[in-house]
């Protein structure tokens, strides 16, 4: 198994102030790894580190199987990374392409190399339309399609991502998800993002959720889910006297909110039979699958009682 | 290399298009403009009309005296502007866009310093044929070939100060508000510091030695020598010497510091040593704000 990003032990220091506390984690070549947590959990500056635009205090980083800081300028490592910022950081007199070609330039690529570049990306983000635009002109789903083109200029291997779906409106976020999917898909390349949307981690290969700068869970979203999530149906009584008796006579325990009664599950087939049995005394019901909401929901109130 | 020039070429199209900036590097000379055609002309034809007869060739002299001052601001005003650039760039992070790149910072700033020195030698050199077209327009005679070389090197000369004064300037500002005050400062203090607003003389002697002291003022005044050398000969023909010398001294022609007069060769040694020693503090800053 080869890997694209190594992290082990890492920690940043702010002064006084510690922003990220010893992190360790891996990222596999060709995979799409989200980084979760809460705004100030160390997200950014792990991302930053990552990059090279920060200098780590401590611990050891190799990205492409070069070491992190080795070098004065990483050079090696700036030439294999794409990153893709919150902010829109192209210009706004420049168009689309003039944007594009003159920060690839400054990857030390061939003339015919920056231009079959270019191609590629064009068609690929589909900037027909708009690579004669001036940047600042554009609305926000189409700068970022050149965002990410000017990430993808010099063909990196890992391309980060930080929050780039944060601020948009939902048609252009599936347009951007999927731009990123299909990338990472077809071009078998490392995406390593950090979002605070669930259902954005959901499709991820690994996810690792951070607060406070450490590292509280980390694995697939199918594991996560399975310990941090759990499936549940709520109920709605006709008389809620006798649905209580009911539950108590059954030994299924419940939360009452409202005169909805929620019941955890194990799985959403347990659902069926417990209807069956109660179905003269409902009035309504809903059973409710376990999300990404939950896991995140969920570690976040675990760590905090810990 | 080509990184470089592809950020220089960045930077100039960027200011290029930005028809407020330019507007506003321009601003402090459209100003000089302005009270010339208000006062400044008709106040120094009428002192030296006490001297000697007027002719033609007088309106040419102070014509000329104009033009010297006017090339001299533009040199410093359009090499700041250029710098807002780098300001922008910093405060709106896309200088960390161009650090995920295999990118210096020292590359980064050299390309703004670079573009502000180019800046300056187009708008300088546009300036200096608007400023012959205007001078053989209103009767005077054109550069000779070698006077004209004179200008040039000289005007080299000078945008190259203007562009370590900036930069050095530009190093202490981080925010796009701080560096539009830095503007306005430097843009209304310089028509003062190079004796253009108003004549040397007319200042008080306190005044007088700090616009002497001021390195791109030498720049004005080997200007206005290059300029005005053949003029003055003729305007002042049959005028008693200290008369001329007088008139010399109040208008900036020549500087007289401590019962010295100073000579070119002493302005161009002030130039040159100021771009040194300009060019290695702003190295040191640098360093300093980035480590």
């Amino acid at each position: 198994m080869t890997f694209a990003i190594k992290v082990e032990n890492l920690c940043k220091q702010y002064g006084e102030q510690q922003a990220v506390k010893g992190i360790s984690f891996t990222v596999e070549q060709g995979t799409l790894f989200a980084f979760l947590g809460e705004n100030g959990a160390g997200k950014s500056t792990t991302i930053e580190i990552l990059c090279t635009l920060l200098k780590k205090s401590s611990g050891q980083v190799t990205i492409n199987g070069f070491t992190l800081d080795a070098s004065n300028d990483n050079a090696d490592i700036r030439k294999s990374i794409g990153v893709v910022f919150q902010q829109s950081l192209l210009d706004e007199r420049l168009t689309v392409r003039e944007n594009i070609l003159h920060r690839g330039k400054t990857y030390g690529l061939s003339k015919a190399q920056l231009t079959d570049n270019y191609q590629f990306v064009s068609t690929y983000l589909h900037l027909e339309d708009i690579e004669e635009k001036k940047y600042g002109t554009l609305s926000g789903g189409q700068k970022r399609r050149a965002d990410i083109a000017r990430a993808l200029i010099h063909r990196p291997s890992i391309l980060f991502l930080d929050e780039p779906t944060t601020g948009l409106d939902p048609q252009t976020r599936q347009f951007v998800w999927q731009a990123i999917k299909q990338l990472q898909l077809e071009t078998n390349m490392t995406v390593f993002l950090t979002t605070h949307y669930m259902e954005e981690a959901a499709v991820a290969h690994q996810v690792t959720v951070l607060k406070q700068g450490k590292i509280v869970a980390q694995g697939t979203p199918d594991a996560l889910k399975t310990k941090y999530a759990y499936d549940s149906m709520a109920l709605v009584f006709q008389n809620a006297q006798e649905g209580v008796k009911f539950l108590e006579e059954n030994a299924i325990s419940y939360t009452e909110n409202q005169g909805i009664y929620t019941i955890r599950l194990t799985s959403t087939l347990q659902a069926l039979p417990l209807l069956k049995k109660a179905e003269p005394l409902i009035a309504s019901f809903e059973v409710i699958k376990g999300s990404m909401d939950d896991v995140f929901l969920h570690i976040m109130a675990e760590e905090e009682v810990a | 290399m080509e990184a470089l020039i592809s950020l220089v070429l960045r930077n100039n199209k960027i200011f290029r298009r930005d028809k407020t900036q330019v507007f506003f590097s321009l601003l402090s000379v459209i100003i000089v403009i302005v009270l010339y055609a208000v006062f400044l002309q008709k106040m120094q034809v009428d002192a030296i009309e006490q001297l000697t007869e007027a002719t033609p060739e007088l309106i040419t002299m102070v014509n000329e005296w104009l033009v010297a001052g006017l090339l001299s601001m533009i040199a410093v005003s359009t090499t700041l502007g250029a710098y807002g650039i780098a300001v922008k760039d910093q405060e709106s992070k896309v200088q960390a866009d161009f650090l995920t790149a295999p990118l210096s910072r020292a590359t980064i700033q050299l390309s703004y310093v670079l573009n502000a020195f180019i800046i300056g030698c187009i708008f300088s050199f546009i300036a200096l044929l608007g400023c012959e077209i205007f001078i053989v327009t209103t009767g005077g005679k054109i550069l000779s070939f070698g006077d004209f070389i004179q200008v040039l090197s000289i005007l080299f000369l000078s945008v190259l100060l203007a562009s370590v004064f900036n930069l050095f300037l530009s190093l202490f500002v981080s925010t796009q508000n701080a560096f539009s005050t830095l503007g306005t400062i430097v843009g209304t203090l310089l028509g003062f510091l190079c004796g253009v607003y108003v004549p040397l003389g007319a200042l008080p002697s306190f005044a007088q030695h700090i616009i002497m002291y001021f390195p791109i003022s030498h720049t004005t005044l080997l200007l206005r020598n290059a300029f005005m050398e053949s003029s003055i000969a003729n305007v002042f023909d049959g005028v008693p010497v200290s008369y001329v010398e007088d008139y010399k001294m109040n208008y900036g022609i020549v500087y007289e510091l401590n019962g010295h007069i100073l000579s070119s060769t002493t302005s161009l040694i002030v130039i040159v040593c100021t771009i040194v020693v300009l060019s290695l503090a702003s190295m040191i800053l640098f360093k300093r704000k980035y480590n």
